[in-house]
């Protein structure tokens, strides 16, 4: 499988009061045709940093890529002006965000807005681009699509709007969709049906989908491949039932067993076991992190993890690790 | 005892220096420094003067500027220089002592509309009259019931400007109310007064701040408008508003008498309006956040 | 079996919805709508359910913090919802509560000792020099080092801001906290820091918690016994296990359905039972509410409200095709 977008070395970094933040500290990563990727970490860890780095929307007055190259297709993205961009983002490469409400513009109807996505980037007449937004929100699933098109984002639930959402970020057949926390904000039952439309819509559609979420249980049960983030860098990517089999970085062994558990029958008796925590706090990202980001929080942390950032290490069938003391 | 498990955020510690807060905030630097010029000129007045700002000289009349005369002089001989001077010194006070006088009036106001809601709705209705008459009219109403002087042209000024502060207070405090950590203060057992005290005055201070300086501004322009209109403060007091009266006849052969106040009226209200811009700018926490 | 620190009999609140250039009231948000329920000492019961169904309101009205419409709330066998704001004000002590935002439930003004000593000096329990004393203890006891006390909320990390919550709780030794939401705004990692620490202080101390919380796993975690609610009503309440190994309410199958487990095997056997939204609480559906997604529902439910029956000892469910006795056997679908 050839991958269609290639992120190398990323560097995305903000001014702040208090100093240049590493937001992104040299990621590489690769997302195939067609493939389901997930990148998984706490907040701050840069995970929604990287997805607007390969939009390019880092707000240019205080935040920048400093390093690296993200190619999509065999273009090289970080040196495309600003225009050339537009004509990308949200045709060739579109993104759904955590706040359906606030990506929708209020006092515009739904069918309008995603028809005027469809004119902008295929050039089609009103008409048929008025046809494809029918289209497209009968293949999200909303019930009588044609009146729903005439509707106003505010009359729509919130599983609704992001149902609308997708149907848009569709609209244009695009090669690449970045899903930022998109079901963060809709309650379970919701959230478990925008999840599979996701996926069905991904195998009918062939688009490939970078899922950025802090939700493991998301992770596990919709993408193929995982990268997992700490603190501005990648510290493990594996395909999904590796890394959840045999998670290999300690950070990731430390959130697997700090999040309760629906699925295991443990408390027979009704006790409550202990969750493992992992102490103490992400670095803060204003001071160089020498060595591993997470050596200050790592129970097996030597002085050489304080001193040398790790190298990635192969344990066989895609799964790669950053850490010196891990043992295949 | 639980183990210390977490190591608090260090707060990264800042030095004050002068270059970068003015780097910072720019508007508020620069407005600063004006008004703090402007107010010494006034306090200092008689040492700036070159002339005795009442003293009548009509051979000197209507003389352009010069080296003597730096800013001309007006019909009556005297020296507009130093009649300007002093007319910042009625401009600031009015400024001044309207801004403060109407902060407090609606900071007590505005809180209590926010809070209790009986009195809130007559306040309110009260306050939304007052709005919908002309600031001008309601101060020369309010001025022709008395003697003219400055007590009532700041007594005049500030009637109309308190319910523009009691509108932002109450909207801030009905914005804390709903605030969890104030939820989270009842449920503590914090009692009303303490409430106020402690947890929605402090709140309400910087957005007051703000909006006291916007009223000053205002209140400078209406108290010029009230000279000039001769409804302000005596005429033969030198304030810009007089000035730019009595200039006014004569504009088109000695347009010194009128411009050089109105420039100077018109700089001072830049300058607190600067001043307030930079402070919203820099008290407003959504705003600073994104910095 | 002591008195339950907190009985519920009956509660309702419903919110006046305002429209017109009159504002009068032109409907109402049915958010809480006849809900009973106890807890008892040292015990967490849990309150389940997705954003409208009323678990938040019923945190509120418990704290009294809103009024409620109707209903009795009994702390320590007195009725307090007749109670003026001076004699409420004696309660309060005894019943403390957990935000969910630790970012904005403190006052971004006032340093971290004085948020958590502000009970004690309210209640008058220590002055002074006593009060930071007793501070620094509670400091100690969350985990957090005493000389914190003079950093404000903003220099906190959310972790230690909902141990800062947490301490003020706790500062006037109360028998109930309410916490609602208090670990869905942390990181994973954070959370179990938090959860762990709760469940510690209620052993120590014998705190009972009102947990409400749309997690199912964090439920399971902590609570005792858990009520599942939709659209103002409790729809199942059961103990913890029973409730995971034997639910018997539609909807209650819908969310166990619906949570996401990590675990990449599991996604090729879940069947998700409901489909659709959550009807507005302004317009429930008459009869059983949840009738308009449940798989399950047969005419009679359209129009008849099921009561909350106890199936079996300490299983309550609210649903007409769950007789008494009718045992945890599956539901078929017919009609």
């Amino acid at each position: 499988m050839s991958a269609i977008l290639e992120v190398r070395d990323l560097h995305t970094q903000f001014d702040t009061l208090d100093g240049v933040v590493r937001a992104v500290d040299g990621v590489s990563f690769d997302v195939a045709r067609g493939e389901t990727l997930g990148i998984v970490g706490e907040s701050g860890c840069g995970k929604s940093v990287t997805a607007l780095s390969i939009l390019r929307l880092i707000p240019p007055e205080t935040g920048r890529i400093a390093q690296g190259s993200i190619r999509f297709e065999g273009t090289e993205l970080t040196a495309l002006g600003e225009e050339e961009m537009k004509g990308l983002r949200g045709h060739r490469i579109s993104m759904i965000f955590q706040e359906p409400m606030t990506s929708l513009n209020p006092v515009l109807t739904v069918g309008t807005q995603i028809a005027e996505n469809v004119v902008r980037h295929m050039g089609v007449p009103w008409s048929a681009a008025r046809e494809r937004a029918r289209e497209m929100l009968d293949l999200v699933r909303i019930a009588d699509a044609r009146r729903r098109l005439d509707e106003y984002p505010h009359q729509l639930s919130g599983g609704m709007r992001q149902r609308v959402m997708i149907a848009m970020a569709l609209s244009c057949d695009p090669q690449v969709l970045i899903a930022d926390e998109p079901t963060t904000a809709l309650d379970v039952t919701i959230q478990a049906q925008i999840l599979d439309l996701m996926i069905e819509l991904k195998e009918k559609t062939g688009t490939a989908i970078v899922l950025i979420t802090h939700d493991l249980g998301v992770v596990a049960e919709t993408t193929e491949r995982v990268v997992v983030m700490y603190a501005g860098r990648k510290v493990e990517e594996a395909p999904v039932e590796a890394l959840f089999d045999n998670p290999l970085h300690p950070y990731t062994r430390g959130l697997m067993r700090a999040i309760p558990r629906l699925d295991v029958e443990a408390d027979a008796a009704g006790t409550r076991p202990r969750l493992q925590e992992i102490p103490g706090l992400v670095p803060i990202l204003t001071r160089p992190i020498v060595g591993c980001a997470f050596a200050a929080r790592c129970e097996l942390a030597t002085d050489r993890c304080r001193a040398t950032p790790p190298p990635f290490v192969d344990a066989g069938g895609g799964h790669t690790v950053a850490c010196w003391e891990v043992t295949l | 005892m639980a183990v210390i498990t977490d190591d608090l955020a260090p707060s990264p510690g800042r030095r004050f220096s002068l270059a970068t807060a003015i780097r910072r905030n720019p508007t508020i630097a620069f407005g600063g420094v004006l008004l703090a010029l402007l107010i010494v000129m006034a306090v200092f007045a008689p040492l700036f003067a070159t002339h005795d700002p009442f003293k009548l000289s009509p051979v000197n009349r209507l003389r352009p500027p010069s080296e003597r005369w730096w800013f001309g002089s007006d019909q009556f001989g005297r020296d507009v220089f130093s009649r300007t001077i002093y007319g910042a010194r009625v401009s600031l006070i009015v400024g001044l002592s309207v801004a403060i006088i109407s902060s407090v009036l609606g900071l007590a106001l505005g809180l209590a509309c926010g809070y209790f809601k009986r009195i809130d709705s007559i306040v309110m209705r009260i306050m939304d009259g007052l709005m919908a008459i002309p600031s001008i009219l309601l101060a020369i109403a309010l001025i022709t019931l008395a003697r003219p002087g400055l007590g009532i042209v700041i007594v005049a000024i500030i009637v109309p400007e308190v319910p523009r502060v009691v509108r932002v207070v109450r909207a801030v405090v009905l914005s804390i109310r709903g605030q969890p950590y104030i939820e989270s203060a009842i449920a503590g057992g914090t009692k009303n007064l303490k409430l106020l005290l402690r947890h929605v005055l402090p709140n309400t201070l910087a957005p007051l701040i703000v909006q006291s300086t916007y009223v000053c501004a205002s209140g400078m322009l209406i108290e010029a408008s009230l000279s000039f209109l001769g409804a302000g403060v005596p005429l033969e007091v030198p304030s810009w508003g007089n000035i730019i009266s009595q200039g006014k006849t004569f504009f088109q052969i000695a347009p010194w008498t009128i411009l050089i106040p109105g420039a100077f009226l018109a700089v001072t209200v830049l300058a607190v309006n600067l001043l307030g811009d930079g402070l919203r700018d820099r008290l407003d926490p959504r705003l600073a956040r994104r910095l | 079996m002591s008195a339950p620190v907190l009985q519920v009999d009956g509660l309702v609140k419903h919110f006046p919805i305002l429209g017109g250039l009159l504002q009068r009231r032109v409907g109402e948000v049915r958010a809480v709508d006849g809900v009973s329920f106890a807890i008892a000492k040292g015990e967490t019961l849990g309150l389940v359910g997705e954003s409208g169904c009323g678990k938040s309101t019923i945190g509120k009205t418990v704290l009294k913090l809103i009024e409620p419409t109707a209903g009795r709330i009994l702390l320590g066998g007195e009725d307090v919802t007749k109670l003026k704001p001076g004699a409420m004000w004696q309660h309060r002590r005894h019943i403390q509560t957990i935000f969910q935002d630790p970012y904005s439930s403190m006052n971004p003004r006032l340093a971290a000792g004085t948020i958590v000593g502000e009970p004690l000096e309210n209640y008058g329990i220590t002055r002074g020099g006593e009060t930071s004393e007793r501070v620094a203890q509670l400091f100690q006891r969350v985990g957090l080092r005493p000389d914190a006390m003079r950093k404000y909320a903003h220099e906190f990390s959310g972790g230690q801001r909902q141990r800062l919550g947490i301490a003020k709780a706790l500062s006037v030794n109360p028998e109930l906290i309410v916490a609602d939401e208090p670990v869905s705004a942390l990181d994973v990692s954070v959370q179990a820091q938090v959860l762990n620490l709760l469940i510690d202080l209620q052993e120590e101390y014998g705190l009972a918690y009102l947990f409400i919380s749309h997690d199912l796993a964090v439920m399971r975690h902590i609570s005792h016994r858990i009520a599942v609610m939709y659209l103002g009503r409790i729809v199942e309440l059961a103990t913890k296990r029973t409730l995971f190994t034997q639910p018997l309410h539609p909807y209650t199958e819908a969310l166990l359905s619906a949570a996401t487990a990590p675990d990449p095997r599991r996604r090729r056997t879940r069947k998700r039972i409901v489909q659709g939204d959550v009807p507005s609480p302004a317009r429930p559906p008459p009869g059983c509410h949840f009738h308009t997604r449940c798989p399950y529902a047969i005419a009679e439910c359209k129009v008849t409200a099921p009561p909350l029956i106890e199936v079996a000892p300490g299983h309550h469910v609210a649903c007409l095709r769950r007789p008494v006795g009718g045992g945890p056997q599956p539901l078929s679908v017919s009609g």
